[in-house]
């Protein structure tokens, strides 16, 4: 009957009892893959639809009933709007569903008395509230003490409330308190005040004058810490983060702060490892992507760990914390501060889970990247890599029904995966990484010569001498006929620069168009440094058999040194064959038939006139 | 008392539960029944929700107002998953709802912004986030940071400063501070700052960056030092290892720097730099199927690296395969048209495979990227003299003579292509050059290719001078020190086959071109311009056992 207790050799037990169940959800099985790191994993369940939106923070694994059967516990973020649930899940079917008001934050299970049945209570942090049910049901809804409210802000909603002062007055006197910003923030009803049209104020301020003013925070991250007792069943205390940078430890049983520490910054992560009554450890890694550790009795953080980026999830192993970072790196510190290594990760890390199996006592850390791969460290040591059909956003190890390891993941598209760790699975303890890189046998792609390459060298080889006296003719003759045309267009100003220093000028041409017109823009720029030019004409020289120009003579106006002058005119294109021809543009000066400059224009050729 | 209370009445309180289960899920109006139930089992704070004024006329209860800063938390889980489209659309969604007001929402917008490049809008947000919360270091950091990006370096100074204000012991203020007055070329400065980084708190980009400050300013020894406390802090990056191997390379401690690359490799057995390093090392030991294969990782990762494959293609050129080396050298001169060392070595690889007018072409091309090099005007001269043109040969001949400094090789190739153009007073002079430049050599035991000793050995009688038997003496005992010509490429391979065409040279004249098979070691190089700055420390105890450690990769 029980779903996880199953022999070993059989390949899949629960894909039997889901065949039994397929009306109640008619699902895509995906076959059980046999990746080369899965064969220590038996696949159990796969459901890609399961539309679960969650985190690590938000899964648990308890026996909520006392009967020897771990149930799954997820807070499911829904829509991350509405929708959002307390999902139980009794092996791979879903048990029951509890409404969450607001977005659940992180999910604890906790023993907070000492009656039998032993059952564990469930807490939910969600905003600035837990909520703690117990068999499944609403039980205590504890909420954060309030922050202090800004005495001035306190007295100005007091007056407001004794109607001492008018609204306007209420609205200038809050607006100076917030720009004034040296004793905090200011509560959430005089920001939504100061928010609104002036004509809605006095109903919001009349709606809400006469309610206490407090100032609440939210709850960013919580764990448990057991507080006497560290047996299995002991009673544990709830440790929780707020974005107000506090971090405190509940009391089971009365729900009181049995103790407030204050951080730097805000929490992220929490590992809390000890008892509450002898000696405890926080470690906390805080959004300023520092971690700190904080021990019993220790109101502020006493190490620190200075990370380079961001940590994306944060465990503890024995003595050591590691962290897996934005820069994809598994990072490993001693609680003091100390790094002991640094791994360098295939791809971005998206979460991290501590599989601790009792039952071997084998310890290693999980971490899900973001190519759907989950990688088992032992030590630096990547011991296992588990390859999943999706890319893993929260992952849960430890008991669920009656098997100590099972690997509980949920995916980015909404997917629920369970795989059971194979009891004969051994993970060795060694260094799994191959020794030299495969790149070092692969040969090197060395672009093969041919025949005629040969041939060639052998000319050369021969005629070396030939060759070279060749060439550095042929070279001069060359270097001799470019200073000869060089030479030419200079005297008969053919460049569009000019090499008259007394006529600085610059030109440059552009068509556009595709046909049968074009529109020519020629570009004149004075070059010198100060004197303009005056008394300049542009002309064009074209074959009037192709082309027709609007204005085939352009007067230049007074040239600004530096500035770019821009003339334009149109061309038609006149011949219907598909040819084209240059168009030539001079510079030239009033009275003088030599251009200054010269521009060679190449028309592209014309496209035929379309005739409608 | 609250635990009595609860021990006693565990059903009737769950029954109580049972009833105002609605309010926890999810009806929102009625948080004074759970109150009730709060306060029944000692609820810590009474002061939780608004007590009804009168609880009949419900419309007059204030709606609870949801706080601003509630979603953060999913914000930043988002973010460090670097969800970017997820996150960013939570952000809008929650600046519509504060009407900009969330400064943490603002904040990760410009963390998104400065990630996908747009600094300027990045700067801008961070700017409002220190409106906001004018208190905050962090703010101001990252203002500046986008500043600094953005490299207005004086303005990220200014907000530096402000910040250091606020907290004066973060290393990351002092450590930008001094990155930014490195690029501001305020060396000492930059040092003061980045001592002070290091100082608070040790990390090894602080260390790299004080190094290189000093190889700016030229300080070797300062930068040795420095990487050497930066492995010691963190023995195990390969980037400061490599960096530290090539800083000993650069002052020619060779047992050292290969110690370091190798250690480098073993952490890291793909880490390009050090290849490289590592592999022109070995070049130069003549290790060339070793080094071969280290260069195959390295073009796995880094297939279009110029220097990478002049390096491939010289060690083919030591293991004679020339068409081989040529096809490298022509991809490394695709790749990077301007690299003199390639066209040296195009140049050189011609030469020897007797292509004279081609070796020409690539000289003069290496010449002109770099015209003060007088190893470059001698191979040219060579090529010239195999392309009969005398006139030229000899004029580059004069200009690398002119040039070179150190190689002895440059004067004995002159001296032969005088003795066989019949100027032996010349050719004379040029001897003496030769032996003062090796005995300078031998000085520094620096090793002498043995075949410019023997080609020297051939020449000297021919030239008929007596002094040269006291460095025939020495030269004996040095033949035997150095029997293998430490050298990388020796293109020996063409030695003899040349005969120059003949000449009126004397009959006990040995072909002149042999010695021109000088041109060694250049082919090689390493490359370092390619590489930031080199490093410096290693821990010497450690030396000897590591070098073996390199070798079992290399296999």
């Amino acid at each position: 009957m029980d779903l996880f207790d199953e022999d070993v050799s059989q390949p899949s037990p629960i894909a039997l009892v889901e065949a039994k169940r397929e009306r109640r959800q008619p699902r895509y099985q995906s076959k059980p893959e046999s990746h080369e790191g899965n064969a220590k994993w038996l696949h159990a369940h796969y459901d890609p639809y399961s539309a679960l939106y969650t985190f690590s923070s938000c899964i648990a694994l308890a026996d909520l009933h006392g009967d020897g059967d771990n149930k799954l516990i997820i807070a499911n973020l829904g829509t991350g709007k509405y929708d959002m649930k307390l999902k139980v899940y009794k092996g791979t079917v879903l048990m029951t569903e509890n409404t969450i008001i607001d977005l659940p934050t992180a999910v604890c299970t906790f023993f907070m008395d000492t009656h039998d049945p032993r059952t564990p209570a469930v807490a939910v942090a969600s905003g600035p509230y837990i909520y703690v049910y117990k068999n499944l049901r609403p039980y205590f809804k504890f909420t954060l003490p309030p922050l202090d409210v800004n005495p001035v802000e306190q007295d100005l909603w007091n007056q407001a409330k004794e109607d001492k002062i008018d609204v306007q007055v209420l609205k200038e006197m809050l607006e100076s308190l917030r720009a004034d910003g040296s004793e905090g923030t200011l509560t959430v009803r005089s920001l939504r005040f100061l928010m609104l049209d002036p004509e809605d104020m006095p109903t919001f301020a009349n709606l809400h004058k006469h309610s206490p003013l407090k100032r609440q925070t939210v709850i960013t991250c919580m764990t448990t810490l057991k507080k006497s007792h560290s047996e299995e069943d002991a009673i544990s205390c709830l440790v929780i983060g707020t974005e107000s940078r506090d971090i405190y430890i509940l009391d089971p049983e009365a729900f009181t702060v049995l103790t407030k520490m204050v951080l730097p910054s805000v929490p992220v992560f929490l590992d809390v490892t000890g008892l509450y009554d002898v000696e405890f450890r926080v470690v906390v890694s805080c959004r300023n992507g520092n971690i700190y550790s904080l021990k019993k009795g220790s109101k502020a953080p006493k190490y620190s760990i200075e990370l380079s980026s961001q940590p994306v999830g944060l465990q503890r192993m024995g003595k050591n914390v590691v962290v897996g970072c934005m820069d994809q790196t598994l990072q490993c510190y001693t609680t003091k501060g100390k790094r002991l290594w640094v791994l360098t990760l295939p791809a971005n890390v998206m979460t991290m889970e501590l599989m601790d199996y009792k039952t071997r006592g084998f310890k290693a850390i999980m971490v899900a990247l973001d190519n759907c791969e989950v990688h088992v460290y032992n030590e630096k040591y990547l011991v296992n890599t588990i390859k999943t059909e999706d890319i893993v956003t929260g992952m849960k190890f430890g008991r669920f029904g009656r098997e100590d390891g099972a690997l509980v993941m949920t995916t980015k598209g909404g997917g629920l995966i369970v795989k059971i760790l194979k009891r004969n699975s051994v993970f060795e303890e060694k260094d799994s990484r191959p020794g030299p890189p495969a790149a070092q046998n692969q040969k090197l792609n060395i672009p093969k010569k041919t025949k005629l390459f040969v041939d060639q060298t052998m000319r050369e080889r021969e005629n070396a001498v030939t060759m070279h006296r060749m060439f550095q003719r042929d070279l001069y003759r060359l270097r001799l006929d470019a200073a000869r045309s060089y030479v030419k267009a200079l005297e008969t100003s053919m460049t569009p620069m000019s090499a008259d220093p007394l006529e600085p000028l610059k030109l440059s041409a552009t068509v556009n168009g595709i046909g049968p017109s074009f529109q020519l823009t020629v570009n004149l720029q004075n070059t010198s440094s100060a004197t303009p030019s005056i008394n300049l004409l542009i002309t064009f020289q074209y074959d009037e058999k192709l082309y027709q120009l609007q204005r085939s003579s352009i007067k230049v106006p007074l040239l600004v040194p530096g500035l770019n002058y821009a003339f334009q005119t149109l061309v038609e294109c006149i011949s219907d064959k598909a040819i084209a021809d240059t168009i030539k543009v001079f510079v030239l000066r009033k009275g003088k038939s030599m251009p200054i400059i010269t521009g060679n224009i190449n028309m592209p050729v014309s496209e035929a006139q379309v005739v409608v | 008392m609250a635990e009595t209370e609860q021990d006693s009445s565990v059903n009737p309180a769950q029954s109580a539960k049972q009833l105002d289960s609605g309010n926890i899920q999810g009806d929102e109006q009625t948080p004074d029944t759970d109150m009730a139930v709060g306060s029944s089992l000692l609820a810590p704070e009474p002061v939780k929700s608004p007590p009804q004024p009168q609880p009949k006329p419900r419309p007059k209860k204030a709606p609870e107002l949801p706080i601003f800063e509630c979603k953060n938390w999913l914000i930043h889980q988002h973010y460090i998953r670097k969800e970017y489209e997820l996150c960013k659309s939570l952000i809008k969604e929650e600046l519509q709802e504060s009407q900009g007001m969330c400064e943490y929402a603002i904040y990760v917008q410009a963390l998104i912004m400065r990630q996908e490049g747009n600094i300027q809008e990045s700067l801008e947000l961070f700017q409002t986030c220190s409106l906001l919360n004018p208190q905050s270091v962090e703010n101001l950091k990252q203002v500046a940071r986008s500043l600094f990006l953005l490299g207005k370096h004086k303005s990220a100074i200014d907000v530096y400063n402000e910040a250091s204000k606020m907290n004066m012991k973060d290393w990351e203020i002092f450590h930008n501070l001094g990155v930014c007055y490195l690029f501001l070329k305020e060396y000492s400065k930059a040092k003061e700052n980045l001592k002070l980084a290091i100082q608070y708190s040790r990390h090894e980009v602080s260390f790299q960056m004080l190094a290189r400050v000093y190889l700016l300013e030229h300080d070797v020894d300062m930068a040795l030092d420095i990487y050497k406390r930066a492995v010691e802090f963190s023995p195990e990056n390969p980037d400061l290892l490599t960096n530290l191997g090539l800083l000993y390379l650069q002052t020619g401690q060779f047992q050292r720097a290969f110690e370091h690359l190798g250690n480098a490799l073993t952490y890291d057995p793909v880490h390009v730099k050090a290849i490289m390093a590592a592999g022109s090392m070995m070049q130069s030991h003549g290790d060339f199927d070793v080094a071969l294969t280290k260069y195959r990782v390295a073009a796995a990762s880094t297939p279009e690296s110029a220097p990478l494959w002049n390096n491939i293609a010289m060690c083919f050129f030591g293991k004679k395969k020339y068409v081989a080396a040529i096809s490298c050298l022509k991809r490394a001169v695709y790749l990077a048209p301007f690299d003199w060392k390639v066209q040296y070595n195009l140049g050189l690889v011609h030469l020897t495979m007797q292509q004279y007018a081609s070796a020409f072409h690539y000289l003069s091309a290496a010449i002109n990227i770099r015209p003060k090099m007088g190893e470059l005007y001698m191979l040219l001269a060579v090529a010239l003299t195999h392309l009969e043109d005398e006139q030229n040969a000899r004029r580059a001949y004069e200009q690398a003579v002119l040039l070179d400094q150190k190689n002895a090789a440059v004067n004995l190739n002159y001296c032969i292509f005088l003795m066989n153009h019949g100027e032996r007073k010349a050719a004379v002079r040029q001897f003496s050059v030769f032996e003062q430049k090796l005995q300078e050599a031998r000085k520094h035991s620096a090793t002498v290719d043995q075949e410019l000793l023997d080609m020297a050995a051939r020449l000297g009688p021919s030239l008929h001078l007596g002094e040269n038997l006291v460095w025939n003496k020495q030269q004996g005992a040095d033949t035997a020190n150095s029997q293998h010509p430490g050298k990388a490429p020796v293109p020996a391979a063409h030695t003899n086959d040349v005969p120059p065409p003949a000449e009126d040279r004397e009959t006990t004249l040995p072909t002149a071109p042999p010695a021109e098979l000088q041109p060694t070691a250049p082919p090689p190089e390493p490359d370092l311009d390619a590489l930031p700055s080199p490093p410096s420390h290693p821990l010497e105890e450690e030396t000897s056992s590591r070098r073996e450690r390199v070798a079992v990769p290399a296999d």
